[in-house]
Formats: structure tokens, C-alpha cells, sequence
């Protein structure tokens, strides 16, 4: 019987054989080189999971701090950090929950607090951020904030600590000694959550009258207007800048 | 570290607007225009070569193993750009080992493997079958095995094996137009699928490729064959040349169609991007998108060869004007890809400023690693010539002159 191997051009015989060899040889080199197990569960080797789970456990989990740090989870249970795990700032704790002589880092410098609130445009809005460079750039975060319980600069002392700007230009103004609160009426739970309690600012022309005006009981040396007739469909900082007024 | 905010420091100032944090960094890079640039003269070589075999146009004969070697040595120096971009070279093969079907780019290296393995190396098995016989058995010692070797030890050049062999050719090539098609649409459709860039995600980005990956690749091979002829001492075949600038211009013309089709399908379609695009493209890429990539790189050369083809032209001003024409193309075909793979990163995803790209001269993103890139094929191109002299005129391998290539 003749083979139809025969039939077969010269050089497509001498073709095939290579091509088998080209084709079997990947295949052979693939079955040396995949693991048995690979593709068992998906894409990757079914003993890589079993060598993961075998690795030494770093991190304990938030919820075991409970059992001795009360104080402090109960702190923070009520802040604005209660979503932060302890082991975010305190680094992987199991061995200290092994052994209580193993202590966790704390950090008490300026190089952990910035990783989250230095000022980046990308940050979310109203996300508390500062320039470490010139936020009190001599003193640790902790000796201000409380970081299980942070709120701000503690009962911020002045409203310059959040309205720089508008502090300084004031500073240079006749206005200078007038409390900011005369103008703003303002929530204490402002300094807390200044976008949920806003502080108020003065809707009657009286107001600014109180001292402006030609009636008014005030010191001689304040500039005076005849109130009842001054752009009378006004409001008095809608042309004059309170900070910065620009009347002698 | 320090060396990244470094290089990254003098880019804030050419920063306009507003862009992400992460936008600062271009993450392709040099290397990344160079292998979509290198893969359309490849595939561009093979379109011309197929012209010869399945669409018998005979006036093209003298470049057509000069295209099929033009696209092997950029075919072999194409992928190294991209696993220099990637680092890890150790790794690729792995994409072929535990391959990963849903991976636009992981299965583009089966493409590759097909063009390279099943067309591009049968086809020139095929056509050199019958010298590498003959240069076995006319050449001496190692130079002798070595053919022996290539011809696969085949002896057979009866009319009738040869008439197969054209055969085969013919079928390969006649595989082998999809197969480039696939190759250089495949790197198209890899930019033109990522959705989330504006500049990018367009259907037409495959076709838009390809006939500019055509009009490289026949540009390049004119560039070849001008150069290397007057070293052979030859004549060049002019009617060959006048056919080679035809096609070129032919397929500039449909790659000049559809890019004007893109830009005014965009234009017309206003999408939200439009104002950072045009911002770009009036700005950061004027030069190299209007001026180079369209003037210099498309305009200038199509009048060029319309008006040799138009007016009576010497024949030393004509082959001139051929040259400088196909030299242009190159240029702009190579800002082309420039403009798609680095313009393509310079507008922010929130559509409201651009950002900058510095490109650094050492180091393995850099210029230099680029220019050899680019360098190399020809020196591959250069051995190639020597081993396998496409021209059907040559004298025995063994007695090829040292200048003859």
C-alpha cells in the first residue's frame, strides 16, 4: 500500500516535520514548566492560596483592641477617625496581642498624620488638610489633636487658625478690635464641623448703622452716612468690604 | 525616589489647568511610539509584497524580496522595544504559556507568533527555497551547511516543486493580507478600545493604523530600494519606482480620507472632550500634529508626487522629489504615532488641563534607547541582505562582492 505520506511534496514532508516539532515542542516545554495545579480554581496556581494562608499573621484586626484599650476605642467610636483601624497609625499588631511586652509603634512625631491630611488638590472637599511646613511646623500633631478623637485645633483660640486671610487683611483694618463674633454670629459647633454650623453675617443695614449712622451713639471719629438715604436698596457689604473698609 | 521628582519637578511648570495627581507621569513612553511605528513597516513591507505575488503587479517585482526582508528584520526588533518598556523580559513567554483570553494585549502575542512563524517565515521559505539549494551546493564549508540547513536539506527543483512552491506563495500571501491587517489593525484596536480616553477610543483607530502602517511600509521599502541600488551598481528600475510612488500615493490618499473623516466625525460629534482636545491640539501637538504629522508629513509629499506624476519631470529631478517625498512620509508617519501614543496622555481625565512630557536621553525610556531601536533592523536588515541576496540577479552567495549590499 502506498503511504499518502509519499503523495506529499518534498519540501511540505520537510515542512511538516519541523512545524510538528516548532508545534509540539511549546506544548512539551509547557507541561515541564506549569504547575499541576495550575487553572485548578482560575487563573493561577491552587497551592498559591494554601501558601498564603500559611503566611505569618502581621495584623491582628481592629476588633481585638477592644478587649483591653477601652478608653481609646471608645474615643474613637465617637469621632471622626472610628473608620481608621487602630493598626493604620499603630502598624501590624499580632505580635503584640501575642505578647504585651511587644509594643506597637505609636506615632508621635509630624511624619504619620500628613500621609492623610496634607493639602493635596485631589482630597476631597472639606477634608481636613494643612501645610505642614507652615501648620505649626515645631510642634507634634498630638500636642493640639487628639488623634483618636480628633477636632480640629482644639476649640480653635481664633478664627484666624482656620481664616488666615482674612485675619491678616482685618489686622491692617480700622475694624481691627471688633471681634469677629460683633458680625458673625457663630455656632460653637462651628469649630467642629464648620460646613454643617455656619456662621451668620448681618442682614440689616442697621446693623453697620448701629455705629455708621449720622444718629448713632458712637465714637466722634467714626465716618457717619445719613442711613435712611444711603443706597438705600442696599446692604451695606454689598459695596463696602467689612474687613478692609476703605471710608476714613 | 529623588531621581523621579527630579525629572518630574521642571514638568510643574508646563502643566496648564487642572489634572489628577497621578497625571504628572506619562506611563508610555518613547518606547511605546516606537513599536506601533515598527509593526506598521512591517506590516506596510507585506502589503507591498503581496501586491506582487497575488495581485501581479510585475512592475514591482524588483522590491518584492526586499519588502518581505524589510518586514522580517522590523518584525524581529519591533516586540524588543515593547519589553524594554516593560521590563522583565524574563517573564514575556509567559503570556504564551498560561495565556489569558479576555487580554486584548496577551493574545496580540499569538498574532505576532502567527505572522512572524506562519507568514512571514513560510513565505520566505518559499520564495528562497530554490536559491538556498543552489547556494548549498555551490557554496564551501560552514556558508554550504548553513543553507543546507536553511532549505531544510530540501533538494527537489523540479519545475514541478517550483511551480508548487509559487503556489504556496501565493496562498500564504493571499493568508498573510488579513494576517497584516491583523497585526497592525491589533495595535489600532488596543488603543482605539481604551474607553476612557477620548483621544483614543475610536472605532476607526484600527483602520486609521493600518493604511497609515500601509503608506509607512511602502514608503520605507522605496527608501530601501533608491539607497541600496546605486551601491549594487545597478540602475533603478524606473518603471518600478514610478509604480512603488503610485501606490504610495494612492494609499496616502485614503489615510489622508479617513483621517480627516476621524477629525471631522469628532468635530461634529462635540463630545465633552472636544474643548480639551482642540486645546491640545491647537497648543501642546500643533507642532507636531499640523505642522509635521500633517504639512510636512502628508501635504507637502502628496503635492509632491501629484505633481511629478502630473508634469513632464526629469527623470534625476523625479527620483530627487521620490526620495524626499518617501523621507517626509517617514518623518510624519513616525509623528503620527507620536501624536496618538504621547498626545493621547497629555490631556488630564477630568478633561481640564494638560500635562507635560519629558523625554530623558539615557536610560532604558530614553532617546538613545529609541534610536537603536530604530538603528537595529537595519543592521538586521544589512545582515539579511548578506545571507540572502533578494535580488534574482545575484551571483552565487559565495562570490557576492564585499559592496555589493
Amino acid at each position: 500500500m502506498k503511504l499518502p505520506w509519499r503523495n506529499f511534496p518534498e519540501q511540505i514532508r520537510r515542512l511538516i516535520v519541523v512545524w510538528s516539532f516548532l508545534i509540539i515542542l511549546p506544548f512539551f516545554i509547557r507541561s515541564l514548566l506549569i504547575p499541576a495545579d495550575f487553572g485548578k480554581y482560575g487563573h493561577f496556581r491552587a497551592s498559591a492560596v494554601e501558601e498564603a494562608i500559611a503566611k505569618e499573621m502581621k495584623y491582628a484586626g481592629h476588633a481585638i483592641c477592644y478587649d483591653c484599650h477601652d478608653e481609646e476605642v471608645e474615643s474613637k467610636m465617637v469621632g471622626v477617625h472610628k473608620n481608621v483601624n487602630c493598626e493604620v497609625c499603630h502598624g501590624p499588631a499580632a505580635a503584640h496581642v501575642e505578647d504585651d511586652e511587644i509594643k506597637p509603634r505609636a506615632p508621635r512625631e509630624r511624619d504619620s498624620c500628613p500621609l492623610c491630611h496634607e493639602y493635596l488638590s485631589s482630597r476631597p472637599t472639606g477634608f481636613p488638610q494643612i501645610i505642614s511646613d507652615s501648620h505649626e511646623p515645631m510642634k507634634a500633631c498630638i500636642s493640639c489633636h487628639d488623634p483618636h478623637n480628633p477636632r480640629g485645633k482644639e476649640m480653635a483660640k481664633e478664627c484666624g487658625g482656620c481664616h488666615a486671610e482674612i485675619a491678616s487683611t482685618k489686622s491692617l483694618s480700622k475694624h481691627v478690635n471688633i471681634p469677629c463674633e460683633k458680625c458673625h454670629e457663630t455656632p460653637e459647633l462651628h469649630k467642629l464641623q464648620p460646613r454643617l454650623h455656619l456662621p451668620g453675617k448681618p442682614s440689616k443695614r442697621e446693623f453697620c448703622g448701629g455705629c455708621h449712622d449720622v444718629e448713632a451713639d458712637s465714637d466722634i471719629a467714626i465716618p457717619r452716612v445719613e442711613l435712611a438715604t444711603h443706597e438705600e436698596a442696599y446692604v451695606c457689604w454689598q459695596c463696602h468690604y467689612p474687613h478692609l473698609p476703605e471710608a476714613e | 525616589m529623588e531621581e523621579i521628582i527630579q525629572h518630574l519637578t521642571p514638568l510643574l511648570k508646563e502643566i496648564s489647568g487642572y489634572i489628577y495627581p497621578n497625571e504628572i507621569e506619562l506611563h508610555w513612553s518613547l518606547l511605546v511610539v516606537i513599536y506601533p511605528y515598527l509593526t506598521g513597516l512591517v506590516a506596510g513591507a507585506f502589503i507591498l509584497a503581496s501586491l506582487v505575488k497575488v495581485f501581479n503587479v510585475e512592475a514591482l517585482r524588483p522590491v518584492y524580496r526586499i519588502a518581505l526582508l524589510t518586514a522580517l528584520a522590523f518584525m524581529l526588533v519591533a516586540p524588543l522595544s515593547l519589553l524594554a518598556h516593560l521590563g522583565h523580559p524574563d517573564r514575556s513567554f509567559e503570556i504564551f504559556l498560561t495565556p489569558n483570553v479576555t487580554s486584548a494585549m496577551a493574545m496580540f502575542g499569538f498574532v505576532y507568533l502567527w505572522y512572524l512563524m506562519a507568514v512571514l517565515f513560510l513565505e520566505i521559505w518559499f520564495d528562497y527555497r530554490r536559491d538556498f539549494i543552489k547556494w548549498g551546493q555551490e557554496g564551501k564549508g560552514l556558508k554550504k551547511w548553513f543553507y543546507k540547513f536553511l532549505s531544510l536539506f530540501s533538494k527537489d527543483v523540479s519545475p514541478k516543486a517550483l511551480a508548487f512552491d509559487d503556489k504556496a506563495e501565493r496562498v500564504i500571501t493571499i493568508l498573510g493580507i488579513p494576517s497584516a491587517f491583523l497585526l497592525h489593525g491589533y495595535v489600532g484596536f488596543i488603543f482605539g478600545s481604551v474607553k476612557a480616553n477620548p483621544f483614543w477610543s475610536s472605532v476607526l483607530m484600527p483602520i486609521v493604523f493600518l493604511f497609515s502602517a500601509i503608506v509607512s511600509g511602502i514608503a520605507l521599502v522605496l527608501l530601501i530600494y533608491m539607497i541600496i541600488t546605486p551601491f549594487r551598481y545597478k540602475q533603478i528600475d524606473e518603471k518600478c519606482l514610478d509604480t512603488l510612488a503610485s501606490f504610495l500615493f494612492y494609499a496616502m490618499i485614503i489615510d489622508f480620507s479617513l483621517e480627516i473623516l476621524d477629525f471631522i466625525h469628532r468635530i461634529y460629534e462635540s463630545e465633552e472632550s472636544i474643548h480639551i482636545l482642540s486645546q491640545l491640539v491647537a497648543g501642546k501637538l500643533f507642532f507636531s500634529l499640523i505642522i509635521v504629522q500633517l504639512i510636512i508629513g502628508m501635504i507637502i509629499p502628496l503635492a509632491t508626487i501629484a505633481a511629478v506624476k502630473a508634469f513632464n519631470t526629469p527623470a534625476e529631478l523625479k527620483r530627487l522629489l521620490y526620495f524626499l517625498s518617501a523621507l517626509l512620509v517617514q518623518v510624519g508617519i513616525f509623528f503620527t504615532r507620536w501624536n496618538v501614543v504621547i498626545g493621547g496622555q497629555l490631556f488630564s481625565k477630568s478633561f481640564r488641563g494638560l500635562t507635560a512630557y519629558k523625554m530623558t536621553f539615557l536610560g532604558i525610556e530614553g532617546l538613545l534607547m529609541s534610536i537603536g531601536m530604530l538603528v537595529l533592523p537595519f543592521l538586521i536588515l544589512y545582515v539579511l541582505f548578506k545571507l540572502l541576496p533578494p535580488w534574482k540577479d545575484a551571483p552565487p552567495a559565495a562570490e557576492i562582492p564585499a559592496e555589493a549590499t
